[in-house]
């Protein structure tokens, strides 16, 4: 059964990749349609990639407060960062982003696209992760507490010598999914128009119809950002890992 | 008097754990078992003597000290003891000879040279040495219960507090625990222990206190209420455990 359940998995996948590879290896392009443009993807990538990397630490921050906030025993850090992370998943980010820049960037005198862009990106993010956080925080057995105390740690000293290593091993490939989606969700902002790397291809395709080597180098862009998370997220996980 | 509790009570939500109990054990003890129904309150009975938990009403004295209030204190009150649960209370992330070592780098502020030391000859001394880059996963229950041992024992504590140390061990794997808690009796450590090991109680405990849903029912010598219980629900208790 599970032999089956395997080689049936290898098949449907294997041919499914394979068909879709040909497909797309065999349409006719136009590259020379788009070359003139190479600059502007390039710049884009840059872009997205400067983007990525400061919202993911800034995503990291944020999601670390809001569940300390939420883990609080006081009621008023915790019924805040709830609403907080309530009102950011539930609502689109493209309207975030909107109300962001448009509304509440100005009447606080900020104008940075880039800027706003990326703190409510971080927001955006961090919401999500404060979930996983908190969700790996409160899968640490009671009995880890019990044995803490009993040893005579402090929370502090129970959070940081216990709880929180044992948790980064199981939130790691959870987070390093929400990471994954940090970047791919960048591309969001051209609502207010980052010239980020999808944003760029808009305007490529825009200006040439070409739209399929428009977005294509979308592909091999955003993979070569998006892989390696994967690749360091399961490296981290070899180096935390214990048996249970 | 080494320990004395009166009218000691415990409530969680509306389960009463312990109701009224007042024991006074002598100075001369240097073993004191808990035995009884699963239930009984042993277990609340041991969390109240290590400062783990504060009790509802009623007071708890050892050594002619009392059992603080604040949570400051009643830290110092549990790094002076040693605690060992039934099972499950080394921290899987690390190793054996990290779990030792942390609370006395932590908690009593040993140099790490001086606690390295000290955990690799308590672990060695039970017959651990081969194991100390091991983590708890890859050892046996027997194996695990010995290095929890040693990180109880390793700060010296006045009082070495034991949850049925045994309970979820094979009978081999009991035996070597056993061995190694009467070691240290011989040794002079006084021991606070619940167990459901009536021979090793009858043998090793100088005082024993019988809990039964919630209450003390007897105390008194061991062998004394081992050999003529005075009531009949201790008889009939030690009659249905002693039988096989
Ligand atoms: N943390 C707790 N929350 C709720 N009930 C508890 C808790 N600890 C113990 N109890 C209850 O208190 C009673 C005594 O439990 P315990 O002290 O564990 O007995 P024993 O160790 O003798 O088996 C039981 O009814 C148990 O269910
Ligand atoms: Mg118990």
């Amino acid at each position: 059964m599970k032999a089956f359940l395997g080689v049936f998995v290898s098949v449907v996948l294997g041919s499914t990749f394979c068909f879709v590879f040909w497909v797309v290896i065999s349409h006719e392009y136009q590259w020379s349609d788009i070359a003139p443009y190479k600059g502007n993807f390039v710049s884009g990538w840059w872009t997205t990639l400067l983007i990525s990397a400061i919202a993911l630490v800034g995503s990291i921050v944020i999601g670390a407060l809001l569940t300390s906030g939420q883990l609080s025993p006081w009621s008023a850090p915790r019924v805040l960062s709830r609403t907080f992370v309530e009102i950011i998943r539930g609502t689109p980010l493209l309207t975030q982003i909107l109300i962001g820049y448009y509304l509440v960037a100005p009447a606080i005198g900020w104008d940075s696209r880039f800027g706003v862009g990326v703190l409510i990106l971080s927001c955006f993010a961090g919401a999500y992760l404060s979930e996983i956080f908190r969700g790996g925080i409160e899968s640490i057995p009671s009995t880890q507490w019990l044995s803490a105390r009993a040893i005579g740690f402090t929370d502090a000293q129970t959070y940081r010598f216990v709880v929180i290593p044992q948790a980064i091993r199981r939130v790691l490939p959870a987070s390093a999914g929400q990471f994954a989606n940090l970047i791919k969700d960048s591309s969001l902002l051209f609502v207010i128009s980052v010239h980020e790397f999808t944003m760029q291809a808009r305007e490529v395709n825009a200006n040439t119809y070409a739209t399929f080597e428009a977005y294509l180098p979308l592909i091999f862009g955003y993979f070569v950002l998006t892989f390696p998370i994967s690749l360091i997220s399961r490296h981290l996980e070899k180096r935390f890992s214990y048996e249970h | 008097m080494s320990i004395e509790t009166h009218g000691l009570r415990k409530q969680y939500d509306s389960t009463v754990a312990l109701s009224d109990v007042s024991v006074s054990v002598g100075d001369d003890v240097q073993v004191l078992a808990l035995i009884g129904p699963s239930g009984g309150g042993k277990s609340t009975f041991l969390r109240l003597i290590g400062g783990l938990e504060r009790p509802c009403s009623g007071s708890v004295s050892v050594d002619g000290k009392t059992l603080p209030d604040g949570e400051r204190a009643l830290l110092e009150w549990r790094k002076r003891n040693g605690f060992l649960f039934q099972a499950f209370n080394l921290f899987p992330h690390l190793t054996a000879e990290e779990n030792v070592i942390l609370p006395l780098v932590e908690v009593h502020e040993i140099s790490r040279e001086e606690a390295t030391a000290g955990a690799r000859e308590v672990l060695s001394r039970f017959g651990l040495g081969d194991h100390l880059a091991k983590q708890p996963g890859q050892l046996s229950g027997g194996q695990q219960q010995r290095v929890a041992l040693a990180r109880a024992i390793a700060h010296r504590p006045r009082w070495l507090l034991l949850d049925e140390p045994t309970s979820a061990l094979d009978p081999e794997m009991k035996a070597e625990v056993l061995d190694l808690i009467d070691e240290l009796r011989q040794n002079g450590q006084r021991i606070i222990l619940s167990t459901h090991e009536m021979g090793f109680a009858r043998r090793a405990a100088d005082h024993v206190v019988f809990l039964s849903g919630g209450r003390k029912l007897e105390e008194g010598n061991a062998e004394r209420l081992f050999t003529s219980p005075e009531t009949a629900e201790v008889r009939s208790f030690l009659q249905k455990v002693m039988k096989w």
